[in-house]
């Protein structure tokens, strides 16, 4: 038996874990003691992290399809078909017919070579990922606020908090190793105080839990900074000597009375000024949050109201403070950072900027586009409108973790060509011309760069199965075959020439990465990595703080309930990796929606019926399950389940700034199903 | 070789011993990971004799977190099945805990009906054992009557007195090895046993100095006593306790693949509600508080009762992976002594 040092395959936290491996199977896993996030811990999912690996289900061979059927193809086959359409597509439509949508699951090697794939062959920037769906807000607004979007601190400096305010974070459940930290605080004396609609295991244990109205978090966090200042607690040596726009800020959140954010809200005001006076007077403070921030046609706001709290406050800079953007893949920071976006090059460097791009061309020997491509969910808007033609997937599932699936169905049908990278088949794999195999994390050598901005070795335990390949090869041999040089034997090449071109990893090598990785920004070979980032000044010079309002909530007298989606303990996503996890979805089997009782009686409705939910976009048919979780007139459904897609309901409409979807605030009505 | 019970084994000789028995046999010991110490098989690196106990106990060579209980394959409507047979191990540094487990599961999968897969591993791996002369900071195997010393159950035990290490055999593959290898021992002078019996006490009183010494009698009558409601709040359901525990032996078995596939018997966990929830959807342990009682149940209770041993050894290893921050000793404060 062999034990393979790694990554944990699922949230951002990051954990290190040991792949136990007999006769070339993974038969276990268990966690790293000496790991600065596991510290010998994990969650359910990471004890179980690579159970999935050798199961039968396994796309094993390259899928082309024939005649309306997918037949079996070899790798030169779909490789050269799939650089033959898109170099079609491309003299017939021009280069913004084509568009690539990494994986947050892969490589920071794997994105780096398809958002080069995108731009340097295909000279596109079509190129996004699932960022768009989760912190494109904080992307936005810290990269505004803060200069970077980026976790502040690490992890483990929420150990030394005198205060926590979590929200929009089911943290427990999905991120557990940061709940864990958080517990850890608590019991040593911290705070905790969570803002959550939904009395969460997290808000069960706080010491103050407030339960805002959905869609209603600028208010309740300008009311709070609205208190922090009434009551001198905010820091104003801090905010004259390193921020700027703090009179405006002042002047507009006066109108976030207690009383008049207890109106919007529903937060009673004497909860709201306990929050903010634990969060005031604590000498360090942080703030951590999630989709619940995010995922909101206002998220950019969201975010930039929580970056006021902390800039007021002084809470950036040092330990036990700052502001914790908690990221949901183990390797979406990495993909951000690696420039698969469509406004940025590696390193966050704006493709709008002839400096940066002059730079990228030299890099990469060829001339690159200058307008910024479409977005995750615009790509969606211009294959249905026939815009868009051809599309590489790398290992999304669109289809089930998109808003308004329909549309989605309706756009990816619409494709002349689509090629989709996955480990399993998917509901989108069903509708590609050429699907490839490709190795799963335990599969593979790379690394992922977690929430904390930590950069990880990630180790091949077993070899892929049948004809599955790495996808930082296949990505390659596209490369070649589009007329762009690529020969690299192996993905540690790939991250020298990675380090080369994005300044925040310039001191990155393999060899540097022991047991804790090493945290961007690590400019230079002798450079220690930065845990704590903005401590003496900020990349932006002065922190800005942004007047933010609390944007008018539509409301449907036909839709009058809301519904907000997130995930479970103990799925992943849309369910291709933990759904053939025999103890995972033993766990949580199918789909429910959690209706409060009080509304479960006006319905009629007891656990266990089966109910009809309806939107505006769609309508879907699930199992009532009844719980105090929710509060009366919200209602909940994971959106792991393909038989129960809860992105059936959500709609498109989208934050003006980031682009992400509002899929955490959707009008919907119930009745009981026929 | 004369009747001599105790052999000394000197430091440099180690290495060169388990070459040898690497020949023949597959030689499992604490190596280093990425600075790590795990049970893995060895390949002639370093040893990592002088770090805790591994946080994977080596009984996963008995009870495997995932095995092929056998394959099947269908042809023309007839299946033929195939099972790969026990392939002969030797694990190198099993500490008393581990080996107390051994014999808790001996009691379970060995008893009248015998698990032939856990059979067929026990008959065919030889155990090195080795007594715990620095045991690790959560260590309580002394009120668990598990350790620091090993009583039995291993072919041969070893006990580094600084120098080298003195090896007692315990059963007749033990004598074999001595004497097939005997030119790496010599017979142990009459001080090494006094130096082992001086060490293993010393180490007995530092885990009674480091943590309240528990006696298991207590912990089971204030099983009722604990708020498990409470314990259950802060439970995050991450099965670590049991998944890590050396006598959770609890698995589930299904079939993966149609028609060709395998049948795999998989490590289990009554933390997670799936375990004991019925078909119907009722479950007679729905809360985690619930389930954690259980677990405690099981072990102070349920396998004494079917073992007469106790399903806890001691080695301190579920308040290490315990996520959320439950510390499984303090639920049982009165019970210290």
């Amino acid at each position: 038996m062999e034990k393979i040092a790694t990554i944990c395959v699922y949230c951002g936290c990051g954990c290190g874990l040991f792949l136990h491996v007999e006769d070339g199977r993974i038969v276990g896993a268990s966690p790293s003691p000496a790991h600065p996030v596991s510290r010998g811990r994990l969650c359910v999912k990471g004890w179980l992290a690579a159970d999935f690996v050798h199961h039968p289900d396994r796309l094993k061979t390259p899928l082309v399809r024939k005649g309306g059927r997918m037949v079996r193809g070899s790798w030169d086959e779909v490789l050269s078909l799939t650089a033959r359409r898109f170099k079609e597509i491309r003299e017939e439509s021009g280069p913004d017919a084509l568009a690539v949508l990494t994986s947050a699951k892969g490589t920071n090697e794997e994105n780096y070579l398809l958002a080069k794939l995108a731009r340097a062959a295909l000279k596109t920037n079509n190129v996004d990922h699932v960022a768009r769906l989760c912190h494109a807000p904080s992307v936005a607004g810290l990269g505004f606020a803060l200069g970077s979007g980026g976790m502040t601190n690490p992890i483990r400096s929420l150990l030394s908090s005198g205060a926590i305010l979590v929200t929009g974070s089911n943290t427990t459940e999905q991120h557990p190793l940061v709940a864990a930290h958080i517990l850890e605080a608590q019991s040593r004396g911290a705070t905790l105080i969570v803002v959550d609609p939904r009395r969460t295991q997290m808000a069960q244990l706080a010491d103050i839990h407030l339960a805002p109205r959905l869609g209603t978090d600028v208010s309740w966090t300008n009311g709070i900074l609205n208190l922090i200042i009434d009551l001198g607690l905010v820091d104003e040596d801090f905010i004259i000597k390193r921020t700027e726009g703090f009179s405006a800020l002042k002047d507009l959140v006066v109108q976030y009375t207690p009383v008049e954010v207890e109106r919007i809200t529903g937060i009673p005001s004497g909860d709201l000024e306990k929050a903010a006076v634990a969060f005031g007077e604590a000498d360090r403070a942080a703030v951590v949050y999630a989709m619940g921030t995010t995922q909101h046609s206002c998220g950019t706001d969201n975010v930039l109201a929580l970056a006021n709290l902390v800039l007021a406050t002084g809470n950036v800079g040092r330990d036990g403070t700052g502001i914790y953007p908690l990221r949901g893949h183990q390797n979406v920071q990495g993909a951000c950072d690696m420039g698969a976006l469509p406004s940025v090059y590696p390193g966050y460097q704006k493709v709008e900027d002839p400096a940066a791009r002059e730079r990228m061309e030299a890099a990469w020997g060829t001339d690159l586009p200058a307008e910024p491509g479409l977005t995750a969910v615009e790509m969606m808007e211009a294959a249905e409108e026939g815009r868009l033609k051809g599309v590489y997937i790398s290992g999304e599932n669109p289809m089930i973790s998109y808003p308004d699936r329909d549309q989605v169905m309706r756009a990816l049908s619409s494709l002349e060509f689509l090629a989709v990278a996955d480990i399993f088949p998917t509901e989108t794999t069903a509708l590609a011309d050429v699907v490839l195999p490709v190795a799963s994390f335990a599969e593979k050598d790379g690394t992922f760069t977690s929430t904390e901005r930590r950069v990880q070795r990630v180790r091949r335990a077993a070899s892929p199965p049948g004809e599955a390949r790495p996808e930082v090869e296949v990505a390659a041999d596209l490369l070649r075959r589009l007329g762009v040089d690529a020969d690299y034997a192996s993905p540690e090449e790939v991250m020298a020439e990675i380090s080369s071109v994005t300044p925040s990893y310039g001191g990155i090598s393999y060899q540097r990465l022991g047991i804790s990785g090493l945290s961007w920004p690590c400019p230079s070979r002798d450079h220690p990595g930065t845990e704590i980032l903005h401590q003496g000044s900020f990349p932006i010079g002065r922190g800005r703080f942004s007047a933010v309002e609390q944007q008018e909530l539509a409301e449907d007298l036909d839709y009058p309930l809301l519904l907000t989606t997130g995930r479970s303990l103990f799925h992943f996503h849309t369910g291709t990796m933990t759904r053939r996890t025999h103890l995972l979805d033993r766990e949580r089997p199918k789909a429910a929606v959690d209706i409060n009782p009080a509304d479960a009686a006006a319905l009629g409705v007891r656990s266990g019926t089966m109910v009809v939910v309806e939107s505006a976009t769609g309508s879907l048919e699930i199992e009532a399950r009844l719980t105090e979780e929710v509060p009366v007139g919200t209602v909940y459904i994971p959106f792991h389940f393909a038989e129960a897609p809860a992105n059936q309901l959500t709609a498109r409409t989208l934050d003006p700034t980031s682009k992400i979807p509002g899929l955490k605030r959707t009008p919907v009505r119930i009745r009981r199903a026929e | 070789m004369t009747g001599t019970s105790a052999f000394f084994l000197r430091r440099e000789d180690l290495v060169p011993l388990l070459e040898e028995l690497a020949e023949t046999l597959e030689v499992v010991a604490p190596v280093l990971v990425e600075g790590e110490a795990a049970f893995a098989t060895w390949r002639g690196g370093a040893l990592a004799l002088d770090c805790e106990n591994p946080l994977a106990s080596p009984m996963e060579f008995f009870l495997p977190k995932k095995e092929v209980l056998f394959r099947y394959v269908q042809y023309s409507g007839r299946y033929t099945f195939s099972e790969d047979p026990p392939r002969a191990r030797l694990i190198f540094g099993m500490r008393p805990c581990d080996l107390q487990a051994l014999k808790v599961i001996d009691g379970i999968f060995g008893a009248d009906l015998p698990d032939l897969p856990y059979a067929g591993r026990r008959r065919s791996t030889i155990i090195v054992a080795l007594n715990c002369t620095s045991p690790g900071e959560g260590c309580f195997c002394r009120s668990m009557g598990s350790g620091p010393g090993a009583e039995g159950g291993y072919d041969l035990l070893l006990t580094d007195l600084g120098r080298g290490y003195l090896v007692e055999p315990g059963s007749p593959a033990g004598v074999y090895i001595l004497r097939a290898h005997q030119r790496h021992f010599e017979e142990a002078d009459p001080e090494d046993l006094r130096e082992k019996e001086r060490l293993l006490a010393l180490a007995g009183e530092e885990i009674i100095k480091r943590g309240p010494s528990l006696n298991p009698e207590k912990i089971r009558e204030a099983i009722d006593g604990v708020d498990w409601e409470e314990a259950g709040r802060r439970c995050l359901a991450c099965g670590g306790c049991s998944l890590v525990c050396p006598v959770c032996h609890c698995f589930s078995v299904l079939d993966q693949g149609v028609p060709d596939g395998e049948r795999l018997r998989c490590r289990d966990t009554c933390i997670l509600s799936g375990f004991s929830r019925m078909t119907s959807g009722a479950n007679p342990r729905p809360a985690l508080g619930e389930r954690l009682r259980h677990w405690y149940l099981d072990k102070f209770v349920y396998i004494p009762e079917k073992t007469g041993l106790f399903g806890c050894v001691g080695c301190g290893r579920c308040s290490r992976v315990c996520l959320g921050e439950v510390d499984r000793w303090s639920l049982f404060k009165e019970a210290a002594e």
